[in-house]
C-alpha cells in the first residue's frame, strides 16, 4: 500500500509541478509534498511502525522520491526563474539606432599635434629641439644672416618694427646664430616658433605664423644628407611615399639655396586645384649654411659646412588635414577646433 | 618679371623647346615660371627672378644665357652695329653739326660713388613717330605702353639687355650740358606723368645748368621730354649706385622699372652695349643721324673676378661627383671661363687613377654681369643647377652618435597640454597682438607717454602696466604686442558663445612686456642683446558660474605638475580688489602662491568687462605664469600602498555662520584626526529653509582609515567625539548630530 502511495505520490506531484506557472506556487506544491507536515514526511514519520527489513525497503524508495521531487523543484525553479528573466529582458528593448551619448573630450589645437609629429620624427633622427626668442634685433634677423641692410634681399621679409627698436622677426633663422655662437659642431637642431610678416591676410596668407627651422652642421654634410633627411621626414609626417625636389632658389643665408617641393598630397601629383594643376607643392626653403654666416657665429667657414630648411606649419598641416583658410588657425573657432 | 616667348626665340637659330617645356625647364634649372599666358601669337612667362639674378637677369638677354646652358642651344648677340658721322672723339663731350650750326654736348659727373658709369650718345635728325609694330607688341606683351618710337627704343633696349636707358631732347637741356649731382634742398621736380616731387640731399638727379631734369636711375622729368618736334636725342645709359637709388626711391615712394633694375645693381660694363643697340635701333626705325664717339664717364673699370674653385670641395658640398669636363662645360655655357691653374692636373683621365690627387683646382674668370657670384660656393650653386638636382642622390650623413637634448620647455608644456585637454579644454592659438581698447580694458597704457596718470590706476594681475607698440601695425587691432592672453581668449569666448552654450578653452603662448630698464624710463636701442621681455603664460577659461570648478582644474594641474603640496591659494589685498581697473569679480578672485610668491591668479572676469566685451555668460579663469611653474614642476610622482584594512565613515554636518571659511573647519578636522584620517569630503553646504538666517551647514564625510590595523569602532568614536569638541570649542559652530 505504502509503495503504490509513494508512486502514487510521485506522479501526482510531477503533474503538479509541470503545471505550476510562477515561483509562488512551485513553493506552495513544494511546501505541500516536502514541508515538516506534509505527505512525505508522513510516510517517513509513519515508517516507525514498520517492521525492520520493509522499512528499510520503503525508507530507499522514500528517500529517492525526496531527491527526485528536489531536483524536479529545483529545475522548475530555474525554468521558471530563466522565463521570468527573458520575460523582464523582453520589455527593456531598446533602440541601438540612436546615436550615442559623446564624452566631452578636450582637444589639442592642429598646430600642436603637427608640431609634435615633427618633433618626434626630427628627435628621432637625433636633432634637439632648440628656442628663440619672438622679438629679436636686426643683426641677429638680418645682418648676421648675409642679408645686408638697403639690400633689396631685405624686401623679402616685409618686417614689423617695434618702437624700441626691435623687431618680430621674419623667420625662425636667427637662432642658426644664437645656437652655433654658443655650441661647437657638429649641431642637429630643429627650432619650432612663431614668426611675423607684415602681409595682407587671405585664406593663403598670414601675417603670423608657425616656422620649424632645421640646422645640420659638421666636417661634411652635403646637399645629398639633406635630401635623405628631408625625404624621410616628408615620407614620416605624410605617411605615405611622398616624392620631392629641390629647385634653385635664393636665400642670401644660403649657398646653394633651394626651394623644396613635394608631390601634391592631395592629388598624388596628378594635378589639382590645390598644386595648381601642376602636381607639386612648394612647402620648405633650404640651402647650404653661406659662409658669411659661419662667420657671423663666430665658427670657421673652411672647417664646416651644413645645410638649414624652414617651413611653414600650417602649411604642412594644411596639407595634412586638407584645410583650406590658414587663417582658421588662429580664428578660435571652436567649430573649427574641436575637429582635431 | 613678364618676358616674352618669341623675343627669347630671337637669341637662338634653333627652335625653343615648347613654352610648356621651357617652363619646367628654367623652374628645374633657373627659378620659378609662374605662370605662361598666350598673348596673340606669343606667349608671355612671367618668371620669379629671384633678387640675387636681378642684375643680369631682369632682362631678355639674361633669360636667353640661361636658356643656352640649360637647353645647350647656340647664343647669338644682338646686332648694335651703326653708321656714325665722322667728327671730333671726345671722352667727356660730343658736338654735333645741326642745321650746319656746331652744338656741345658736355656731361660732368659730381658723385663718382653714386654714379660710377655715366655714357651719353647723341643723334641728330630724328624723326619721332610710332614704333614699329614688333617693338610695340613685344612692349604689351611686357606690359608696357608704347608711347613713340625713341622712348619705345629706350624701353625695348632695357628689356632687352636690363640696362634702363633714358632719352632727353637735346634742344630742351639748358647749356648744353648734363650734371651729375644730389639734388638741393628745395629743388622740385615735375615728371614725365605730371606728379611733382619734392627733392633733397639725398636724392641724385640729372640736372641741365638750371635744374634738375630727372630723377637720377628713377624716373624722366617733364621739361626735357621727347616729342613730336624733337630732333636732337640726347641717350643716357648710366650706372648708378644701387643704395641711393633704393634710398631715393624709398624717399619719394616711387618705383619704377628703371629704378628696380638699379637698386639690385647693374654691370657698369653694360652700358656702352645697351646705348650702342640703341643707337642702332634709332638709326634703323627713326632714321636719326648718330653722332661719332661716345661720351663715357667711367673711372674706376670693373674687371672681372677670379674664383679658384676646389673640385672636391665642388663634390663635398653637392655629395655628388659631378665629371669636371662637365662642371667646365657648365661654366662655359654660363659665360665664365676656366683655366686650370698650375699645380692641378688637367687631363680628365687622370681623375679614375688618382682620386685624391693634388688639389683639383680651376682658376674660374667670372663675367662682370654676375654680380651675384663672389665665392666658391656661389659657382657651386651654377654647377648644381645646371648639373640638375635631381641627379644628387639621397645619402644618409655619416656624423658621430650623439643623443638629442631633451628640451625641459617644451616637455612641460606637453605634459601641461595634455592634463587640460584631459579635463576637457579645447587649446587655442591667438596672434600676439591686442589693440588700444583692450589695452585700455585691462589698465595698461603704452610705454611711451602718459607719464600723468596715477600709478595705481594701472594694476593688473602682473602689475606689468606698460606695453610694447608696433611701429607699422597691419591695423589698430594689432597695435600692441599681447602683455596677456586674457583678452584674446574672451574675445574667443563672444565668437564662440553663439554655438557653444558651454566653453573650456585655453591658450599657453607667449607675452610680451617691455624690460624692467626701459620701463623705468630709460629709452634705449638694443643693438645686439635686447633683455629678455617674453615669457609663456598658461590661461584657462570655463564659461558659467564654474569658479570651483575652476578652482578644481587648477588643484588637478599643480597635483600632477607634483606641486600642490607647496601652492596656496590667497585673498587679494584689498586695495587691489577697490582699485578702478580691477577686472576681476572681486569677491570672486584669488591669487595662486608659492613660497608667498604669486605665480597666478583665479577669478570670476568681473560683469563690467564681460558686458563691455558682449560675453553673456558669467566667465571665469585662471592665469599662471608658465616659466615659474614649469620651474617648480617635477616629474616625480610616488605610489602609496593600497591599505590592508578597511576604511569606516562618519558623518558630521557643522552650523557656521554664512563667511567662516570652509579651509578653516577643515583644518581643525585634520589637525584633530592626524594620520588616521585619511580623507574628508565636504559633501553639502546647505543655506535657506531650516537653517538660521546668516547660517549655512556644511556636511562632511570622514574617512578614517589606519595604514597598519583595523580600527575598532570605539576607537573611531573617540576621535569623532574628540573632533566635535574641538569644533564646538568655538562658539559661534554647532555640530549637528
Amino acid at each position: 500500500m505504502t509503495k503504490m502511495n509513494l508512486k502514487l505520490l510521485k506522479n501526482r506531484a510531477k503533474e503538479e509541478i509541470e503545471k505550476v506557472k510562477d515561483l509562488k506556487e512551485l513553493n506552495e506544491i513544494f511546501n505541500k509534498y516536502l514541508g515538516k507536515k506534509e505527505e512525505l514526511a508522513l510516510i517517513l514519520r509513519s515508517l516507525e511502525r514498520l517492521p525492520k527489513t520493509k522499512r528499510m525497503k520503503i525508507g530507499k524508495s522514500a528517500n529517492e522520491l525526496k531527491n527526485f521531487l528536489k531536483i524536479e523543484f529545483e529545475k522548475k525553479s530555474q525554468e521558471i526563474k530563466e522565463k521570468i528573466q527573458k520575460e523582464a529582458e523582453e520589455k527593456e528593448w531598446i533602440d541601438i539606432t540612436v546615436p550615442g551619448e559623446k564624452p566631452v573630450l578636450g582637444h589639442l589645437h592642429p598646430l600642436t599635434i603637427a608640431k609634435r609629429k615633427v618633433e618626434e620624427i626630427f628627435q628621432v633622427m637625433g636633432f634637439s629641439i632648440i628656442e628663440g626668442p619672438d622679438i629679436e634685433t636686426e643683426w641677429y634677423n638680418f645682418d648676421a644672416l648675409n642679408i645686408p641692410k638697403e639690400h633689396p634681399a631685405r624686401d623679402i621679409w616685409d618686417t614689423f618694427y617695434l618702437k624700441n627698436g626691435l623687431l618680430l622677426r621674419t623667420h625662425t633663422s636667427p637662432v642658426q646664430i644664437r645656437h652655433m655662437e654658443k655650441n661647437n659642431p657638429p649641431l642637429r637642431i630643429i627650432v619650432p616658433g612663431s614668426v611675423f610678416r607684415h602681409e595682407a591676410t587671405d585664406p593663403s596668407h598670414e601675417f603670423q605664423h608657425y616656422q620649424i627651422e632645421g640646422l645640420m652642421v659638421d666636417k661634411r654634410i652635403s646637399v645629398a644628407n639633406l635630401k635623405a633627411i628631408i625625404g624621410e621626414f616628408f615620407r614620416r609626417f605624410f605617411e605615405k611615399d611622398v616624392k620631392f625636389r629641390l629647385k634653385p632658389d635664393y636665400f642670401p643665408f644660403t649657398e646653394p639655396s633651394f626651394d623644396i617641393g613635394i608631390s601634391c598630397v592631395i592629388c598624388n601629383g596628378k594635378g589639382c586645384s590645390v598644386c595648381k594643376k601642376s602636381g607639386w607643392l612648394e612647402v620648405a626653403g633650404a640651402g647650404m649654411v653661406h659662409p658669411n654666416v659661419f662667420k657671423a657665429s663666430g665658427l670657421i667657414p673652411k672647417d664646416w659646412q651644413g645645410w638649414a630648411f624652414g617651413f611653414g606649419l600650417e602649411r604642412l598641416a594644411m596639407l595634412k588635414y586638407k584645410i583650406n583658410d590658414i587663417r582658421l588657425f588662429r580664428s578660435g573657432d571652436l567649430r573649427f577646433l574641436t575637429q582635431f | 618679371m613678364v618676358f616674352s616667348y618669341n623675343w627669347l626665340q630671337s637669341f637662338f637659330q634653333k627652335r625653343l623647346p615648347t613654352p610648356q617645356r621651357l617652363a619646367e625647364l628654367l623652374t628645374l634649372h633657373f627659378a620659378e615660371v609662374e605662370e605662361i599666358k598666350k598673348v596673340g601669337s606669343d606667349f608671355a612667362l612671367n618668371i620669379d627672378v629671384r633678387p640675387n639674378r636681378a642684375s643680369d637677369c631682369f632682362s631678355h638677354m639674361g633669360i636667353a644665357r640661361e636658356i643656352s646652358a640649360i637647353c645647350g642651344l647656340k647664343y647669338q648677340n644682338l646686332p648694335s652695329k651703326f653708321r656714325e658721322l665722322k667728327n671730333k672723339k671726345a671722352k667727356d663731350f660730343v658736338s654735333v653739326k645741326f642745321n650746319e650750326f656746331p652744338i656741345h654736348f658736355t656731361v660732368e659727373v659730381k658723385n663718382k660713388r653714386a654714379c660710377p658709369r655715366y655714357s651719353a650718345k647723341v643723334i641728330t635728325d630724328v624723326k619721332v613717330g610710332p614704333s614699329p609694330k614688333w617693338i610695340q607688341d613685344k612692349l604689351k606683351v611686357c606690359g608696357l605702353r608704347p608711347i613713340n618710337n625713341i622712348v619705345d627704343i629706350a624701353n625695348y633696349v632695357m628689356l632687352e639687355t636690363g640696362q634702363p636707358l633714358h632719352a632727353f631732347d637735346g634742344q630742351k637741356l639748358e647749356g648744353r650740358k648734363i650734371i651729375v649731382r644730389f639734388a638741393k634742398e628745395r629743388e622740385k621736380i615735375i615728371t614725365l606723368d605730371e606728379e611733382k616731387y619734392d627733392l633733397d640731399e639725398n636724392i641724385l638727379v640729372i640736372a641741365d645748368v638750371k635744374k634738375p631734369v630727372a630723377i637720377a636711375g628713377i624716373k624722366g622729368g617733364k621739361l626735357p621730354e621727347i616729342d613730336k618736334k624733337t630732333k636732337i636725342v640726347v641717350l643716357e645709359s648710366a650706372n648708378f649706385n644701387p643704395q641711393v637709388i633704393r634710398k631715393g626711391s624709398k624717399k619719394l615712394n616711387l618705383k619704377t622699372d628703371a629704378s628696380l633694375r638699379f637698386e639690385h645693381g647693374i654691370d657698369p660694363n653694360l652700358t656702352e652695349f645697351a646705348i650702342n643697340r640703341a643707337a642702332f635701333l634709332i638709326q634703323k626705325i627713326a632714321e636719326g643721324k648718330v653722332s661719332y664717339g661716345l661720351v663715357d664717364v667711367y673711372n674706376k673699370k670693373v674687371l672681372p673676378q677670379r674664383i679658384k674653385l676646389d673640385l672636391n670641395y665642388v663634390e663635398k658640398l653637392l655629395g655628388v661627383k659631378v665629371p669636371k669636363k662637365e662642371i667646365k662645360n657648365i661654366l662655359k655655357k654660363l659665360g665664365f671661363q676656366c683655366k686650370s691653374t698650375r699645380d692641378s692636373y688637367d687631363e680628365e683621365d687622370k681623375s679614375s687613377s688618382l682620386p685624391f690627387a693634388a688639389a683639383w683646382v680651376i682658376e674660374v674668370l667670372v663675367p662682370t654681369r654676375r654680380l651675384d657670384i663672389s665665392i666658391q660656393e656661389d659657382l657651386i650653386e651654377e654647377i648644381g643647377r645646371i648639373y640638375g638636382y635631381d641627379k644628387i642622390p639621397c645619402t644618409s650623413p655619416i656624423s658621430s652618435l650623439f643623443l638629442p637634448q631633451k628640451n625641459l620647455n617644451i616637455f612641460w608644456e606637453d605634459f601641461t597640454k595634455n592634463i587640460l585637454k584631459e579635463a576637457g579644454f579645447t587649446e587655442v592659438y591667438n596672434y600676439s597682438f591686442f589693440g588700444e581698447e583692450e589695452a585700455k580694458l585691462f589698465g595698461y597704457r603704452a610705454s611711451e607717454g602718459s607719464e600723468g596718470e596715477e600709478k595705481d590706476e594701472v594694476l593688473f594681475a602682473h602689475k606689468e602696466e606698460e606695453l610694447i607698440e608696433v611701429e607699422n601695425p597691419l591695423s589698430q587691432e594689432y597695435k600692441y604686442l599681447r602683455a596677456s592672453l586674457i583678452p584674446n581668449l574672451l574675445k574667443n569666448v563672444e565668437k564662440n558663445q553663439r554655438y557653444f552654450p558651454e566653453m573650456k578653452i585655453f591658450e599657453l603662448g607667449k607675452i610680451f612686456q617691455p624690460p624692467e630698464q626701459q620701463r623705468r624710463g630709460k629709452k634705449k636701442i638694443y643693438l645686439l642683446r635686447p633683455p629678455k621681455s617674453e615669457n609663456r603664460i598658461l590661461v584657462g577659461v570655463i564659461t558659467g558660474d564654474a569658479f570651483y570648478e575652476v578652482k578644481g582644474v587648477v588643484d588637478l594641474l599643480l597635483n600632477k605638475l607634483g606641486i600642490a603640496n607647496i601652492c596656496r591659494y590667497d585673498e587679494y589685498p584689498n586695495e587691489l580688489k577697490k582699485s578702478k581697473t580691477f577686472w576681476l569679480h572681486p569677491q570672486k578672485c584669488a591669487e595662486i602662491k608659492v613660497d608667498h610668491q604669486k605665480i597666478g591668479l583665479l577669478g570670476e572676469v568681473s560683469p563690467k568687462i564681460l558686458s563691455r566685451l558682449d560675453i553673456k555668460e558669467r566667465t571665469v579663469l585662471f592665469d599662471i605664469d608658465f616659466e615659474k611653474l614649469s620651474q617648480l614642476a617635477s616629474e616625480e610622482h610616488e605610489y602609496r600602498p593600497i591599505s590592508k584594512f578597511p576604511s569606516a565613515v562618519r558623518d558630521i554636518a557643522v552650523l557656521v555662520s554664512r563667511n567662516v571659511k570652509i579651509a578653516e573647519v577643515l583644518n581643525k578636522i585634520y589637525d584633530t584626526g592626524g594620520k588616521i584620517i585619511r580623507d574628508v569630503d565636504l559633501f553639502d553646504i546647505y543655506e535657506g529653509e531650516e537653517i538660521p538666517a546668516g547660517k549655512k551647514n556644511l556636511a562632511f564625510h570622514i574617512i578614517y582609515q589606519a595604514q597598519d590595523r583595523t580600527l575598532s569602532s570605539e576607537e573611531i568614536d573617540e576621535l569623532q567625539n574628540k573632533i566635535i569638541k574641538i569644533l564646538e570649542k568655538n562658539p559661534e559652530w554647532t555640530v549637528r548630530k
